[in-house]
């Protein structure tokens, strides 16, 4: 029989691809953020060695995230890293799509309120948290939308108002079916309502028309949930589509329109106006801490729901009402957005992302964006640290997404693309992006080098 | 933390080796995970399961002649205080063309041995791996990546055995002409079969997550040292 053989030649194979205690034996860039989240056994594991890793990114200066920055989230900023050294980039990072955060009248309202109503609601809206200027926004809110019979139901966060919406329309013994690249706002309230998670392939409407076949679409409640834009690969939700098969089956429509709202559709009511389903979607969830540029996000949907939703989200019964200043600055940002300055800003963000994405186009994968959010993929996920380290170096505040949020090789640099960036500072991103991806190796093969040259 | 122990450790050389996880829903392997041990879920109600066909040549595994052998395997977390793996395997069944080699999977790595495939059909180009037994077809596994970029390389995996009530565990490297990939296809074939155990595979309609393999022919070393008792 096959007996046992001695170990020739290796000094000790099992430990290959583990961080030992020492810390020598292997490298920050073998991990991915999937292989630290939970482990086996009474003791934290998971815990330790999450740390040893940081710990060893920290020791080499390594250490992009979580990276203070020291001014407001403008086209130019300053971080401080973590080894004490200021620098200066251009962000890409940020989604203050339409620089409201900064914008001197959003700020004067901020301020207006702050003086009003003090530093925070200190209460749940649904007891003593409500103040005046929340129902404002809600009305300006219920105006801008211009859909009757509907209410709005205000969250302190985005994350916040797709956790207790889901969780509060699904229950058990009903269905959420979720587009298969969600957020995890959408993933986490689907499993707090305990009703039964349905996947369906990222916008692939005939695939949701299988999955809904499968279910007892005559008896049970269903909720399916999409996004206006998709914040790992830029493109639009099939909203219109996966209405018309939705609502086939008698399910209810939840459209996530954080990184579309303000800025899709020619009124800036998000991508369900673009495609022209706004008034067939029953759910509109908004977020206040992208084109708003405050905190915060709201249920937009019948009246009668929004009435329930306020007292039967838990996440918005057990938490704080939105903080009167910021309400003060969304009020502003929302009426700057439907007026004229909305308007130029939305026609600027549009011919931005197209003037970088012509830059890039041809030079770097782009995977299928269409919108103000532009990835670069880089493939392998390993190079994802030292590459944010040039990235920094080199000038640019960028947001980079691997494995297990984007598929294996599908690593990508993630531009978010402004109404406020210039040309030049366009220009000079697309650069240091082209310029990466020479160092990097992820150059398309027959891109010009000659034109990743800078222009000028 | 004590690292890993390569007491017991046997040294297999293998030239071919496909593995694939597969998605499926959690409630399907549910039963088969031990309590100690919970299925990893990539999405929420969706597990994965991996299914490994290997060819060891003849003197692979010391004097046995050459033979394959398929493992189905249940993803779960990993002990971390072992080390880091890629994954972490709870194995529910292999079969293999050889009976001696599966007296030996019970006896050194008490593994829950199926019993003896009548027949393997390993292909190259492409890189394909059908197995069979009295009861008919099992799987025809395929390598879903039109044009892989092999490297030479290691994955470290930490596979757990259940024997009454215990649980055992070993940390197993991969070494070899490696490429692995995401590109999801359903373009493998599965049997109702008493194989797979409960998992009725041919309704789960399993979805590849994720596939790990070698260069067909190019040599390789499975380093699997003998389980030690879990916790």
């Amino acid at each position: 029989m096959a007996g046992q053989r001695p170990a020739q030649g290796v000094a000790n194979p099992a430990k290959i691809n583990m961080i030992p205690d020492d810390g020598k034996d292997s490298h920050y860039t073998d991990f991915t953020f999937d292989m630290f989240l939970s482990s086996a056994g009474k003791d934290h594991a998971e815990i330790t060695r999450f740390n040893q890793w940081r710990d060893q990114v920290m020791d080499a200066h390594m250490y992009t995230f979580q990276v203070p920055h020291l001014g407001a989230q403008r086209p130019e900023v300053s971080v401080r890293r973590v080894t004490g050294e200021r620098l200066d980039l251009i962000s890409f990072a940020s989604y203050n799509y339409l620089g409201y955060s900064y914008h001197p009248e959003v700020l004067a309202a901020a301020r207006q309120a702050l003086e009003t109503y003090g530093l925070g609601a200190t209460g749940s809206p649904v007891l003593n948290g409500t103040f005046q200027i929340h129902e404002e926004l809600e009305a300006r809110l219920i105006e801008f939308f211009g859909l009757p019979g509907y209410g709005v139901s205000l969250f302190s966060s985005g994350y916040g108002a797709n956790l207790g919406v889901v969780s509060a329309f699904a229950h058990k013994g009903d269905y959420v079916v979720l587009d298969r690249l969600s957020h995890a706002s959408l993933v986490d309230g689907a499993l707090l309502s305990q009703a039964t998670v349905k996947l369906f392939r990222h916008n692939d409407v005939a695939h949701l028309e299988r999955v809904l076949n499968r279910l007892d679409h005559r008896h049970a409640r269903i909720l399916v949930c999409t996004e206006g834009v998709y914040s790992a690969d830029g493109d639009t939700g099939h909203v219109a589509d996966l209405v018309h098969v939705a609502k086939r089956f008698g399910a209810a429509v939840l459209v996530d329109e954080a990184h579309s709202l303000l800025v899709a559709g020619p009124s800036g009511r998000g991508v369900a106006e673009e495609q022209g389903v706004l008034e067939e979607v029953d759910m509109i969830i908004a977020t206040f801490s992208k084109s708003f540029g405050g905190v915060g996000g709201c249920l937009v949907a019948r009246e009668n729901l929004t009435n329930y939703v306020n007292w039967y989200a838990r996440s918005r019964m057990f938490s704080c009402a939105l903080d009167p200043a910021v309400t003060g600055g969304l009020i502003k940002s929302l009426e700057l957005a439907a007026g004229p300055d909305g308007q130029a800003k939305r026609v600027r963000i549009h011919k931005n992302a197209e003037y970088l994405r012509d830059k890039l186009r041809g030079k770097v994968d782009l995977g299928t964006s269409h919108s103000w959010i532009i990835p670069v993929i880089y493939g392998d996920e390993h190079r994802t640290i030292p590459l944010n380290e040039y990235l920094q170096r080199e000038g640019l505040d960028m947001s980079l997404m691997g494995f297990p949020a984007v598929p294996k090789n599908e690593a990508r640099i993630r531009m978010f693309v402004t109404s406020e960036h210039t040309e030049e500072q366009l220009d000079r991103g697309a650069e240091i992006v082209l310029q990466a991806a020479q160092e990097f190796d992820f150059l398309l093969p027959d891109a010009e080098l000659s034109s990743v040259q800078r222009s000028t | 933390m004590p690292g890993p122990k390569k007491d017991g450790l046997i040294i297999w050389h293998y030239d071919f080796a496909l593995s694939t996880f597969y998605e499926v829903e959690t409630e399907s392997i549910e039963g088969l995970v031990p309590k100690r041990l919970a299925a990893v879920q990539v999405a929420p109600g969706v597990s994965l399961i991996n299914l490994t066909a290997l060819n060891f040549p003849a003197g692979g595994l010391d004097s046995l002649p050459e033979f394959q052998e398929l493992i189905l395997s249940v993803i779960v977390s990993p002990d971390l205080s072992r080390g880091v793996p890629a994954s972490a395997m709870h194995v529910i069944s292999l079969g293999s063309t050889n009976a001696e080699h599966l007296d030996h999977c019970v006896s050194y790595y008490k593994l829950p041995v199926y019993g003896q495939f009548t027949k393997a059909d390993l292909q190259h180009d492409p890189h394909t791996a059908l197995y069979e037994d009295s009861h008919g077809p099992i799987a025809r596994l395929r390598n879903v990546h039109p044009s892989p970029d092999y490297f030479e390389g290691e994955r470290y995996f930490q596979a757990f055995v259940e024997e009454g009530d215990e649980l055992y565990v070993a940390d197993i490297v991969m070494k070899g002409q490696l490429y692995e990939h995401q590109d999801a296809n359903d373009s493998d074939e599965f049997w109702n079969h008493p194989f797979f155990r409960s998992i009725n595979l041919t309704d789960a309609e399993p979805t590849v997550f994720m596939q790990i393999f070698n260069q067909p022919s190019t040599p390789g070393e499975q380093f699997y040292p003998r389980p030690e008792k879990f916790g």
